[in-house]
């Protein structure tokens, strides 16, 4: 079966992408197994602020907002009766989801154009440009 | 009169500008600090937490402020706060290395308060050093440097993140910023004052150039190491929802 990588962050492009996931997946002969990614920033201040919080507390903080981020994405799979996997990570997020899917062995990622936060580059977003520049497996982007 | 003949000083405007980005690194951490260990607390006593959390380290920031003005008129302590602040300024660059431990992380209000409290207290030093570093002695940035870490400090946790994200350049020219003042700082204690003054003016402006590239390459460096030990990506929330039966 393919594994397709799915980078979420719960904005608007990001839902339509999985909208457009859940319509096409008859493009796969076997279905798909989806892995949802949603990438959380590092908490600045290098590690003066890991060192008195300890690491637990802003792991388990990340994976708080990780889990929130992920929702919208859950429930559009939920609703559509489909199997799923969900992952958080933490870091810069073209880095994270491109080495996600070398080590996980994905085959294809499948994510939307422009996630929160990039106005830097408003025709694509800039995690979208930096993805393709770095990714290992085909990209596929919904705008 | 001596205010408003310093307001007009080159000198003045650039130590201004040092204090503000001093503070929005090392003030900035205090605040996200807070924010965080308030977070896990039923909400009406997160209020009080953060409340509590930012008065203390207000008022740290003021007491400690005092000290050092008197403090670093000392022998020695000049050349001490550099390296203390080298120090801090390298660990701002560090990774979150994931092996340490925090100082508790139980989710009760006091243990919320202790976290905090402890942070106030080496925060709030840090901050008090690296800002009298950058005031060179003058009250008026001294006291300018603590009106500005106040409102960051109660209300920055927010902002100072998404600023980060956006812009995560800004910890590295902090961290060289500190090592600027460093070594400015460092030429100046009363212990090497006059010999530098008479032998060697050129470590006015050699030894914070020296400062800021050594905080950078020792940063770098140290976390490019860190990187190179755990090149895995963590999963934080690895998991798999079932629905459908397949």
């Amino acid at each position: 079966m393919l594994k397709l990588l799915v980078p979420v962050d719960g904005s608007e492009s990001s839902g339509r992408a999985v909208a457009h996931l859940i319509k096409k997946l008859g493009w796969f002969k076997d279905g798909a197994e989806i892995h949802l990614l949603n990438v959380q920033h590092q908490i600045p201040y290098g590690n003066r602020v890991s060192s008195v919080i300890g690491h637990d507390k802003l792991a388990q903080y990340h994976q708080e907002e990780g889990m929130a981020a992920l929702k919208k994405a859950m429930q559009q799979l939920d609703a559509a009766k489909l199997k799923y996997h969900y992952h958080i990570g933490v870091g810069d997020e073209a880095d994270v989801i491109c080495r996600y899917a070398k080590e996980k062995g994905c085959d294809q990622i499948f994510m939307g154009t422009r996630g929160l936060g990039s106005v830097s580059n408003l025709v694509l977003g800039s995690v979208a440009t930096k993805v393709i520049h770095l990714s290992p497996v085909p990209v596929l982007l919904v705008k | 009169m001596e205010f408003m003949n310093e307001l007009q000083t080159a000198v003045f405007w650039v130590g201004l500008w040092q204090i503000i980005l001093v503070n929005i690194v090392l003030s900035g951490d205090n605040a996200v600090v807070i924010a965080l260990a308030a977070r896990s607390l039923p909400p009406h006593q997160q209020k009080k937490a953060i409340a509590w959390g930012a008065g203390a380290a207000v008022a740290m920031r003021i007491v400690l402020t005092i000290i050092a003005v008197e403090l670093l008129r000392w022998p020695w302590l000049k050349l001490i706060g550099a390296v203390l602040l080298l120090w801090i300024a390298v660990k701002l660059l560090l990774p979150e290395d994931g092996g340490s431990e925090g100082v508790d992380s139980s989710d009760n209000l006091w243990a919320a308060i202790k976290t905090i409290l402890i942070a106030d207290l080496v925060m709030s030093l840090d901050n008090v050093i690296a800002v009298a570093a950058a005031a060179k002695g003058s009250i008026t940035l001294l006291v300018l440097g603590l009106a500005i870490s106040i409102p960051l400090v109660i209300f920055g946790a927010t902002m100072l993140m998404k600023l980060m994200d956006r812009w995560p350049i800004i910890i590295t020219i902090g961290a060289a910023l500190l090592g600027w003042v460093a070594g400015d700082m460092a030429v100046t204690d009363p212990v090497v004052k006059d010999w530098v003054d008479a032998n060697a003016a050129w470590l006015h402006w050699a030894a914070p150039v020296a400062g800021a590239v050594f905080v950078v390459a020792a940063g770098k460096w140290l976390a490019a190491r860190a990187e190179a030990g755990h090149k895995e990506v963590v999963d934080l929330g690895e998991g798999s929802e079932t629905k459908a039966p397949h």
